[in-house]
């Protein structure tokens, strides 16, 4: 059967790197929120991992050190995408931006067909569907606000005088809402590419690159059909 | 039983030398513009002297830090847990690993007893001398003072000079506490002191009041929602099986045309 290509080794790379620090930045910064009104899960949280690595002061000292390079290295990550892949990161770009007619009528279907099995046809979609497009829109979004954020914080007690405090103060705001926010749709994409029978073929194309062409037909058919009209042929 | 450090003053006897005040930049190294701790003035009041004359009353002088409170809002309001209460002493204690200085504690301290240290850029303030306390000596401030106004123990140990003070005293002693919020501190005056009043209200900054009351609830109804979803379609997925699976909409060839897009990704 035919492959289509879909990924470039830069965009697998990427989308592996961006996850692995994702799992890294999210457990050292829980463990990094200590305030009985804003841990998500408790104290024992915090308490735990800062033990794991030291035990309270120096345990969370650590924790802070492997958070802070683990962003300065997400961002350099990204930024070496950027110079590589431009054309890939651009069209990334354009399509989960392009919401087509349809596209709300899909996600709710699919939300309805997925959990209580009730929904009806699908409308056709395009190189993203419109769920893998909310969460592409979410991270990218939530993406930038978390850099900014984060770089506020680096800088705090490295550059910033105690007049940026309010900056400050809202730097922590904003990067508890955004990881927050990300996550919660993080979940479902986990669930939706790696445990859901449905995606397989497109989680098996995030390390090899291609989808079987039945697979894109049926859920991009947009994207096939510009394909074919392009006459591309298997890429 | 656990400590409970804590100052016992005897606020008539200060003569604000600032013999406390030196003695504690030295001590503890503390940043040019920033004190630990203080000496608050009241103003002589003018009183009614003989035939109707007016003269000058007597002022007083009110020798002061952190209050190493038992139920302090700068606590509450640290978001990395890097100020807390240590449970072994009692003080109100600052990590300075773990500061960032965002600076909520400077304004949630009622007292003003925080700022933030323009050297370190994280916050500061009264730890009461711990490298002096290990080697066996009083704070910097109760060592120095030449009057004995400030007098530093485990109130929890009878037998500490601050705890007899207090029991001596038992009834007549009063504390500087924030407006509309005791958050008991443990910093005592001898029989009355002034000036009184002083102290404000403890405030949280906007940025965490919308963090702790809105943003938290928002994230954890999100997530919670989203597991739900997750759990929804992980059950229906276990028990019902996939379903039928007719992948959604009509055979690419019998669509409308889609908009075109740039042969860009591959």
């Amino acid at each position: 059967m035919r492959n289509l290509k879909r990924h470039d080794a830069s965009d697998i790379f990427i989308h592996w790197f961006n996850a692995a620090s994702w799992l890294v930045l999210l457990i050292t910064g829980l463990g990094l929120i200590k305030n009985e009104r804003l841990n998500p899960l408790g104290a024992w949280l915090p308490d735990a991992l800062r033990a794991l690595f030291g035990g309270g002061s120096a345990g969370g000292a650590v924790l802070l050190v492997i958070h802070e390079v683990a962003g300065v290295l997400w961002v350099l990550g990204i930024l070496a995408y950027l110079a590589v892949n431009a054309r890939g990161a651009r069209f990334f770009l354009k399509e989960i931006f392009s919401v087509r007619p349809g596209d709300m009528s899909w996600i709710i279907r699919k939300m309805g067909r997925m959990t209580v099995g009730i929904g009806g046809e699908l409308p056709p979609q395009g190189y993203y569907n419109m769920g893998q497009k909310a969460f592409a829109q979410a991270s990218v979004a939530g993406g930038v606000a978390i850099v900014l954020s984060g770089a506020v914080l680096l800088l705090s007690d490295k550059l910033l005088p105690a007049s940026a405090t309010v900056l400050i103060g809202w730097a922590v705001t904003v990067h508890y809402l955004a990881v927050g926010l990300v996550f919660a749709g993080l979940l479902v994409h986990i669930y939706m590419a790696a445990i859901s029978p449905e995606e397989k073929p497109g989680f098996r194309s995030m390390f090899t690159g291609v989808v079987p062409e039945d697979y894109a037909r049926h859920h991009h058919g947009l994207w096939v059909e510009t394909l074919d009209k392009g006459d591309t042929g298997t890429k | 039983m656990n400590q409970k450090l804590a100052m016992v003053i005897d606020s008539s006897k200060c003569i604000d030398c600032k013999g406390c005040m030196a003695a504690c930049k030295q001590a503890n190294g503390v940043s040019r513009g920033a004190w630990r701790n203080w000496i608050k003035e009241a103003v002589p009041p003018f009183v009614n002297g003989p035939g109707g004359s007016k003269k000058l009353g007597h002022g007083h002088f009110q020798p002061g830090a952190c209050m190493h409170c038992d139920e302090p809002s700068c606590v509450q309001a640290c978001p990395t847990g890097a100020t807390y209460k240590n449970a072994l002493d009692g003080t109100v204690v600052i990590d300075p690993k773990l500061c960032i200085g965002c600076g909520n504690c400077i304004k949630a301290c009622p007292y003003g007893a925080r700022f933030r240290d323009p050297q370190k850029r994280i916050a500061d303030k009264c730890d009461y001398c711990p490298e002096r306390r290990a080697a066996g000596l009083a704070p910097a401030c109760v060592d120095t003072c030449p009057t004995k106004a400030r007098v530093f123990g485990d109130i929890n140990d009878p037998n500490s000079e601050a705890a007899k003070l207090l029991a001596a005293n038992q009834g007549k002693v009063v504390r500087v506490v924030a407006k509309n919020r005791d958050t008991k501190p443990n910093m005592y005056y001898i029989a009355s002191t002034a000036p009184d009043g002083w102290a404000v209200q403890p405030v949280d900054p906007l940025s965490f009041d919308f963090l702790a009351g809105v943003v938290a609830p928002v994230v954890k109804w999100a997530v919670g929602l989203s597991s739900l979803g997750v759990l929804a379609m992980l059950g229906r997925q276990l028990f019902a099986g996939a379903g039928p699976h007719d992948h959604g909409g009509k055979p690419a060839d019998e669509r409308p045309t889609g908009d075109k897009k740039e042969d860009g990704h591959a």
